[in-house]
């Protein structure tokens, strides 16, 4: 690596003691105090970002003593990464009803810790996931949760971005473009990771070019808002995580996301919480617009485009960048069901 | 499947060296871990992709193509030869050299309006994606998230 003309050495992102180190440096600085954290576990999380949990003692940061710190690995699933959008995300959610961990810091200079980071708030509570055993829930669970998450939802595609730090990246979405700048990124993110050519991937793509919505506002997208990304202590959401996909666009892709049968769990109901019906009405009634049947048909099709893609990434991550983790190759093989169900779809569409 | 076979034999090699085998306890189960990278690595030296597998692929090119003889010349084209190699990467080769022309005739016919290569194509994913999905293992998913052997 090379950084204004001078050589460095990459940083070990799991040399735990040379963490500690750097994050008592940087805290330091940040904080304008001397800082010694404890603590340091990490958590086998996700696919992408490396996540790391530790406490300071109090008086903490704004009054938080328990912290999350997570890395945008070079190896990553998505990389190369930066902390901004998920930054400037959580902050934009402050003092609104979506719950969801305080950001405290972030940066994208791998020089600090290794690679971009941010750190916020430790959030307790349990996640739930979509399958296997022991993720079975009693109705009415089932029912609060489900109607949280869509209340969640519907606040966090009310919220007035352009008051927040977001509209920095908001690289002139409108309603009219917010499909097509959508289908560019992810068609951008198949050439950047396919390792072949996928003629049904190219397919969808002419079919969403030609079908694109008009979207009936601009709302920050969670990007993966589903079952397994929600934190719950009895029967309340505490947190929503996974932000890193985060970014500007139609309410619908959030909406279409969460009805994948990949999250139903094998159920009739979205994402395993709540009937399709309930799950409109109760959004419509939050989100204060109602839900677009056309719209939902293209987000669809343009998620599991999405999905493949990702699939795509974890091949390529195998593949070439030296990634030796095996779910990657996993989901390499899903590539082809992903496609199929996409081919499903376009047929229920013509 | 979308890896090399290379890379994975590589991967799940170094799987066991760096995850697997620090967790394990014995001689003897630590003794059959090696035994698997070994045979793993034989494999390595002998084996690739089924051929039979490929040609059946290559054999789906070789009907878009005809069934696409017809378009405007300079509509892009699958291009097969008339004898095809027996070398399985070699084969590979021509197959994502074939599905690429597929997809290049797909951008053209977005263009150009011919419904009978717009079928042609559709018949031919249908197919290929039919061939894949049949020659697939029982997806293990939840065995991966949850590291416990699931009920059939």
């Amino acid at each position: 690596m090379s950084i204004a003309g001078r050589s460095v050495e990459p940083i070990d992102l799991y040399d735990e003691p040379g963490l500690v180190r750097r994050l008592n440096a940087y805290l330091a600085a940040a904080l304008g105090r001397p800082v010694e954290i404890g603590g340091l576990k990490r958590f086998a999380v996700g696919f992408s970002w490396i996540t790391y949990g530790f406490s300071i003692p109090a008086p903490g940061i704004a009054g938080a003593t328990g912290l999350i710190l997570r890395l945008g690995p070079a190896l990553g699933l998505f990389a190369p990464y930066s902390a901004a959008p998920q930054y400037l995300s959580l902050k934009a959610l402050e003092g609104h009803d979506v719950p969801a961990p305080r950001a405290y810091f972030w940066s994208d200079d791998a020089e600090i810790l290794g690679a971009p980071f941010f750190i916020s708030e430790l959030v307790r509570g349990e996640a739930p996931i979509p399958w296997g055993p022991g993720s079975e829930m009693s109705d009415a669970f089932r029912q609060s949760l489900g109607q949280q998450f869509t209340d969640a939802l519907g606040a966090l595609h009310n919220i007035d971005w352009q008051r927040s730090g977001l509209a920095e990246l908001a690289a002139n979405v409108s309603v009219q473009n917010a499909a097509l700048l959508q289908i560019e990124e992810w068609e951008r993110n198949y050439h950047r990771w396919a390792l072949k050519a996928y003629p049904m991937f190219d397919f969808a793509l002419r079919w969403l070019r030609a079908h694109q919505p008009v979207a009936p506002r601009v709302s920050i997208i969670h990007g993966d808002y589903r079952l397994g990304n929600f934190l719950e202590v009895d029967g309340k959401i505490t947190a929503i995580l996974d932000w890193e996909l985060v970014h500007l666009g139609d309410p619908h892709e959030d909406l279409a996301w969460f009805c994948l049968p990949q999250y139903r769990g094998g159920t009739k109901l979205m994402g395993k919480l709540i009937a399709r019906d309930e799950f409109y009405a109760r959004y419509e009634a939050k989100a204060g617009f109602a839900v677009s049947e056309v719209s939902m048909r293209f987000y669809e099709i343009f998620n599991l485009v999405k999905l493949a893609a990702t699939h795509m990434a974890g091949v390529y991550a195998f593949e070439r960048k030296g990634f030796y983790d095996m779910r990657m190759p996993a989901m390499g093989t899903q590539i082809a069901p992903v496609l199929r169900q996409i081919e499903k779809a376009l047929e229920a569409n013509a | 499947m979308n890896n090399s076979l290379d890379r994975l034999i590589e991967g799940m090699v170094e799987t066991l060296r760096r995850e697997i085998l620090p967790n394990l306890e014995g001689e003897f189960v630590r003794g059959q871990a090696y035994g698997v990278i070994y045979m793993l690595k034989s494999l390595q030296l002998r084996a690739s992709w089924s051929p039979v597998f490929l040609l059946e692929q290559i054999a789906r090119l070789q009907e878009l193509a005809a069934a696409t003889a017809e378009l405007p010349a300079e509509a892009p084209r699958v291009k097969l030869p008339e004898v095809l190699p027996h070398d399985a990467r070699e084969l590979e080769a021509l197959r994502d050299a074939g599905d690429a022309a597929v997809s290049a005739l797909i951008g053209w016919l977005t263009a150009h309006e011919y419904p009978a290569g717009d079928a042609a194509v559709e018949t031919y994913i249908h197919q290929q994606l039919k061939h894949e999905l049949k020659t697939s293992a029982k997806p293990m998913f939840a065995e991966i998230s949850l590291g416990k052997e699931q009920e059939a």
